[in-house]
């Protein structure tokens, strides 16, 4: 509290920053650097750097005292007043601050040759994602718009340009890119990631083996999961299997978000996870889902989907899910069929559409006769089963060969 | 026709100090952005589009969201001693001050409230008339060089330097809404044909939006005006439907893109306003309704290439919302869509669509019986022709114009033993009927616009 501070201890705490500041960047120093600028930590140094600049209310006196600090003026001066606002809670104002500093930094960053200080930029992209999520927070709590997210994006759009050349400095970029993927998805503004992607996987500039493992993992998972949304279960497959396989095995939490999309692109293509992967990694809310398509269920299907509505709206994958319904009514007609074999094998190929009738009755849905002759056709239309319908007679007469094809690995015909 | 905007249009905005140094600006990046030699392949750096956040009717004032004017904030006093609290106050003034510059490149001008009195500031109306640049709605008499308060309404300008904007040629909030009303009255109003009423009300109404938008008007009064715009777009896309066969039709067929275009803008303003003037996580009166018509633009993800995809767009709509009965039905309609579900897609339409959902999902209707059509005519047993006289109760049409369908499909019909129309089964010629083949019609229709008809008498 500003209160227990003396002025002389403000003073020696600015300047203690100031010194550690100008050091690191002449000794190149990343490890050094970057702590100072890392906001979010909200570290016991930074605490009481703020606190001592709230007192003091004149650092730009002390940056311009010396030299050695007054050469990064540009930088320090927007970065105090962004840890004053930060520390009084004013995350609106700390954010425009943070960004001016940022901006700074970057046309220091651009005349050093080497890339020593890339990892004080990752911070600085880090931080400014974060620190406008909090600043728009705050301003839609106050009844206005949110903003400062969007900006952000812009920000980091231009630090993905300083990235973006030939020397050392390009491994960044895909660091600056999964940043701005996650602004992208929480604005909404999902198209927008189309452009970076495009500059990451075709400029010469880049080989993608040379990026940081981390990196390509986030990388994969994010761009599965816009595959996943597009619905290009193939694409999906490759990405999200990708992230999996080089995710660090230790990480459960990173291991279950790849799996909580994953597991739907599967079951898409017609490949089932087993039980205990789901209960191994808490995604027991797939558990009915894929119990339904086990057994042909169309209810508990329905109502798996009903009871975690919300939770797959949220992740995007609800649609996805749903769409597996077709799978479900073939898993179910096979089974009407199988049955039918074992009773009578020389009509099994003959199944009345009464009899499907009686069957989704029983699993308490009601269809009438031209809902069911729909699905059927459909069914046959997207080679989920081959044979054909007679209209007048109200049959199904299944192909002798191969009446329900598998999925193989490839998604329901569009 | 009046000029319109290029697609791929970047925002401009001349009010922007151009050395700025702050990236929130997507067109000032360009100037300053870092250009690295050696490029492979055309440009590296992505560029970003415009983000409609605020529809502003995409002129050079908007484009981008604005903060609302800061309001004053409360010195703070820390130090007892008095005698400095003279010097702190102007440090921390001098804060404030360098915090508003930080802030001015996400800031625009503060709040301004305009003052022109009419539906046109005065100073277009004459310029107008001098260069006999009025369109046919805002002539007196038929005079083409003559216009009145009445009859002459703000034209969209793409270019305006908010600068140099006068105060008294924007036009406030109660004039915006009386303006409104006028444009909303001339729908059904007038004897012109239809796409010169709709050219005329498309552009008034991006105009009223660019005044909203440059007095910053995001609270709840402007809900109700947006939600009209969304009316009226909405059912452009219906009736230039109609009128897209004949000599006209590409001109009318870009009309409705471009329509359906400003359509998805306003739609997601209107979706920020009431989220920004939400209280109590409850719902605005209209908002299922209006949330609803995203999803039924959408059910096809291609149609609205900016657009987000819907599997995007749910994680952001307010559960109540989801939950209602409009959404509800909108997300059944998607579900019997995305699965083929035609028996049920027709059905439920008829029994639960109201006019403006009618409307939407349109254009998906046809492409919906081209499917039945498909699977009946691929799956349905050869010596089994199947009733036209059924098809027309499952797809919701007359059965001539079932026939005529089928034959736009490719397929030929014919008379079974009884003499009833029947379409054989097994035609190898199935092809989709090409765009702009004919208009057919929905035999819910009439019911769907008597509930249209009973609410707007409320």
């Amino acid at each position: 509290m500003a209160a227990y501070l003396s002025m002389g201890e403000a003073h020696r705490r600015i300047t203690d920053y100031l010194a550690r500041f100008s050091d690191a960047v002449a000794s190149q120093d990343v490890a050094s650097l970057k702590p100072l600028l890392s906001l979010s930590s909200a570290s016991p140094s930074l605490v009481s750097l703020a606190d001592a600049l709230n007192l003091l209310q004149d650092s730009n006196r002390l940056i311009k005292q010396s030299d050695r600090y007054s050469q990064f003026a540009e930088i320090l001066a927007p970065l105090f007043r962004c840890l004053q606002n930060y520390r009084l809670h004013n995350l609106v104002d700390a954010y425009p601050a943070y960004e001016k500093a940022a901006n700074a930094f970057i046309q220091e960053f651009r005349n050093w040759d080497s890339a020593w200080a890339l990892e004080a930029l990752y911070v600085i992209a880090y931080e400014i994602r974060v620190l406008a999520e909090r600043a728009d927070r705050e301003l839609s709590a106050n009844g206005k718009m949110p903003e400062k997210l969007k900006a952000a994006g812009s920000f980091l759009m231009k630090v993905f340009g300083v990235l973006a050349g030939k020397g050392p400095k390009r491994v960044g970029a895909l660091y600056v890119t999964c940043q701005l993927f996650k602004v992208y998805f929480k604005l909404g503004t999902v198209h927008l990631c189309r452009s970076v992607i495009r500059s990451i996987e075709t400029a010469r500039i880049f080989d993608f083996e040379e990026f940081p493992q981390r990196d390509k993992v986030t990388y994969m998972y994010y761009t599965g999961r816009l595959e996943v949304y597009n619905e290009n279960f193939t694409a999906a497959d490759q990405k999200l299997s990708y992230a999996l396989a080089h995710c660090n095995p230790h990480s459960e939490a990173n291991i279950r978000m790849i799996l909580k999309y994953l597991i739907p692109v599967k079951l898409s293509i017609g490949i089932l996870p087993k039980d205990w992967l789901l209960e191994r990694y808490n995604l027991v809310e797939y558990s009915n889902i894929v119990q339904a398509l086990k057994r042909g269920d169309l209810r508990l299907l329905r109502s798996a989907l009903e009871e975690h509505e919300d939770r797959f709206l949220r992740s995007g994958v609800y649609l996805v899910l749903e769409k597996l319904e077709l799978q479900v009514y073939q898993r179910l007609l096979k089974k009407i069929y199988i049955i039918q074999k074992q009773k009578e094998p020389t009509k099994a190929h003959q199944m009345k559409l009464e009899v499907i009738i009686k069957a989704l009755k029983w699993l308490e849905i009601d269809m009438d006769l031209d809902e069911v002759e729909c699905i059927v056709a459909i069914l046959i239309h997207k080679n989920l089963m081959k044979g054909y319908f007679a209209h007048k007679s109200k049959v199904v007469v299944l192909s002798k060969q191969d009446p329900f094809p598998k999925l193989t690995g490839k998604p329901v015909n569009a | 026709m009046e000029r319109r905007q290029n697609h791929h249009q970047q925002p401009q905005n001349p009010r922007r100090n151009p050395s700025s140094s702050s990236s929130s600006s997507q067109s000032s990046n360009h100037r300053s952005r870092y250009r690295p030699p050696n490029r492979a392949g055309g440009d590296a750096r992505p560029h970003s589009r415009e983000d409609p956040y605020l529809d502003s009717g995409d002129a050079a004032a908007g484009g981008r969201p604005r903060s609302l004017a800061r309001p004053m904030r409360a010195h703070a006093s820390e130090a007892a001693a008095g005698s400095s609290i003279g010097v702190r106050e102007r440090q921390e003034q001098h804060r404030r001050d360098q915090d508003r510059e930080d802030d001015r490149d996400c800031r625009e001008l503060a709040s301004v409230v305009g003052t022109c009195p009419h539906m046109c500031p005065v100073g277009e109306m004459a310029q107008r008339e001098r260069l006999r640049n009025l369109a046919v709605f805002e002539r007196l008499h038929g005079n083409p060089a003559k216009t009145s308060p009445e009859l002459a309404v703000k034209k969209f300008c793409r270019t305006i330097s908010t600068r140099d904007v006068q105060l008294s040629d924007i036009r406030p909030f109660s004039v915006l809404g009386s303006t409104l009303d006028y444009l909303m009255s001339l729908m059904n109003s007038t004897p012109e044909p239809f796409e010169t009423v709709h050219d005329f009300i498309f552009d008034r109404t991006r105009s009223i939006r660019q005044d909203l938008s440059m007095q910053n008007i995001v609270d709840k009064r402007v809900i109700h005006m947006y939600e009209k715009m969304v009316n009226f777009h909405v059912t452009s896309h219906h009736k230039l439907r109609l009128r897209s066969s004949g000599p006209d039709s590409f001109n009318i067929s870009s009309l409705h893109h471009l329509n359906m275009e400003q359509l998805a803008k306003v739609l997601t303003s209107l979706y920020n306003l009431y989220d920004l003037n939400r209280d109590h996580s409850s719902t605005h009166k209209n908002e299922p309704e209006y949330r609803s018509l995203y999803v039924l633009l959408c059910l096809n993800s291609e149609s609205l290439p900016e657009g987000e995809r819907l599997s995007l767009w749910f994680r952001r709509v307010p559960t109540p919302v989801i939950k209602s009965k409009e959404m509800s039905f909108a997300r059944r309609i998607l579900r019997y869509f995305r699965t083929g579900n035609y028996s049920r897609f027709f059905s439920t339409i008829a029994a639960e669509a109201s006019y403006l959902q009618y409307c939407a999902l349109e254009p998906y209707i046809d492409k919906v019986r081209a499917l039945a059509v498909l699977c009946i005519n691929n799956g349905g047993y050869k010596l089994h022709p199947y009733p036209i006289a059924h098809l027309s109760n499952l797809l919701m049409m007359e059965e001539s114009e079932v026939e005529s369908f089928c034959n736009a499909c490719g397929l030929e019909t014919s008379l079974d033993e009884q003499g009833n129309k029947v379409l054989p089964t097994k035609q190898p010629a199935f092809e989709h009927p090409k765009a702009g083949y004919g208009k057919y019609g929905f035999s819910g229709l009439e019911n769907i616009c008597r509930g249209r008809e009973a609410e707007e008498n409320v």
